[in-house]
């Protein structure tokens, strides 16, 4: 059965419209009623869950939609720069689950790029389009920690969308995406035209040597693997930053409150991401003063303006900037 | 094959509702086209928008609707239409 463009388009739409019902109306209310078993608070985990199915696997889903696409999405990508690496063998803990209900997860097919650039325009409803701004807003967040450095590197860059912002602000030849990702690497150095370099390497054991950048970024990748691969990626971060270097990671932390917690690792459940809540129960301040850093920053991240203000009520994912020198 | 996550105490419930919010979308998907449908066709005009949107005069398909209504609501009489095991 096809799926033609408006009706995928009004089939997505339908579904944002409830996500971003469940994010103003539902949220608000099962925190105000906090207990765990509440009819509410049920409904709030299914639609956490069924929706993001619906959104890629459905009848109106991202899959089946671009996979009707597939012989032209497939040719676009011909000639990509990326620099790929047929020998990596991809991690366990990246393959065991399809992550994001991505079906085949981010890697396995070679549209999935495609499929993980469409998803991510509606991941925050509240967002919308405005999403690009909080790529924006790290991207200054850093550069005002490390100003005009001469070498970038962005670990997990998936399709790019985090690496953009930087060779925008700084020219071409100065920022290098990695990522495991063949496909979305392939987008990404796609839509680049030059402007960064995309090399598919591990960020957890590159093949850079010493001292290689003077700011090393990523964008939630940290709770997409398990705490003993945030640590080498950390202590990798560490080893190729030149001294006086930054790194300057965005991820989730949830607060210490106990709903903060039950929702933050809940959506982790919910949404295939199994490491956000091992992530939060590390030390990671003791951890990078262990790897050599100094001047570390630990501290919510405010992706839109006023999301940290007191009265802030909608869900939200609880962005964190984790930031340090290298020493 | 994995068992679906749950979240409700019996988890006909949950997949019950999936069954509803799948309808609902198609409802949504069906009420978009047909919006684009009536545009266009009112921009040609060969549809008269007041004419279609107006209050009828009479009951215009009274037997159709019985009928729908008969064959949907019998779901709950819980009778059997084809005799067999009870």
């Amino acid at each position: 059965m096809t799926i033609d463009g408006r009706a995928f388009a009004a089939g997505q739409a339908f579904l944002l419209s409830t996500k971003t019902w469940w994010t103003r109306v539902l949220y608000p209310e099962v925190r105000a009623e906090f207990e765990k078993d509440t009819v509410l608070y049920r409904y709030f985990c299914w639609l956490e869950r069924h929706l993001q199915r619906f959104k890629y696997s459905g009848r109106y889903g991202l899959q089946p939609y671009l996979a009707q696409d597939r012989a032209r999405l497939e040719k676009s990508l011909e000639g990509a720069p990326a620099e790929l690496n047929p020998g990596l063998k991809y991690p366990e803990y990246y393959t065991r689950i399809d992550i994001h209900q991505h079906p085949g997860g981010v890697w396995s097919d070679p549209i999935a790029g495609f499929v993980y650039e469409r998803g991510a325009r509606s991941t925050t409803p509240l967002a919308g389009q405005r999403h690009r701004d909080l790529h924006e807003r790290l991207t200054a967040a850093a550069l005002e920690r490390c100003p005009a450095p001469q070498r970038v590197l962005d670990m997990g860059c998936g399709f790019g969308k985090s690496t953009r912002p930087f060779s925008e602000a700084l020219g071409p030849g100065k920022v290098e995406g990695i990522d495991l990702s063949a496909p979305c690497l392939r987008l990404a150095a796609r839509d680049a035209a030059g402007a960064a370099r995309f090399r598919q390497v591990d960020a957890s054991r590159t093949d850079y040597p010493d001292s290689s950048f003077d700011l090393v970024t990523s964008t939630m990748l940290l709770h997409e693997m398990p705490p003993a691969v945030v640590e080498k990626t950390l202590a990798e971060s560490a080893r190729l930053l030149k001294k006086g270097g930054r790194m300057v990671h965005l991820d989730f932390l949830p607060a210490e409150d106990e709903f903060s917690r039950l929702i933050h690792f809940g959506h982790g459940r919910r949404n295939n991401e199994p490491f956000m809540e091992p992530l939060a129960g590390m030390d990671l301040a003791a951890l990078l003063e262990r790897l050599g850093f100094r001047n570390m920053e630990i501290r919510p991240f405010e992706e839109a303006d006023g999301a940290l203000a007191p009265g802030y009520q909608y869900w939200r994912f609880p962005w964190t900037l984790i930031s340090a020198e290298r020493w | 094959m994995i068992p679906e996550q749950t979240f409700f105490p019996d988890p006909a419930l949950d997949r019950a509702f999936g069954v509803v919010m799948a309808l609902a979308q198609e409802v949504w998907v069906m009420r978009d086209r047909m919006a684009a449908m009536e545009a266009q066709l009112a921009e040609r005009g060969v549809l008269q928008v007041e004419k279609l949107n107006a209050e009828p005069a009479g009951d215009e398909r009274a037997a159709e609707r019985e009928a729908f209504v008969q064959h949907l609501m019998q779901n709950l009489l819980g009778v059997q239409q084809a005799k067999g095991p009870r």
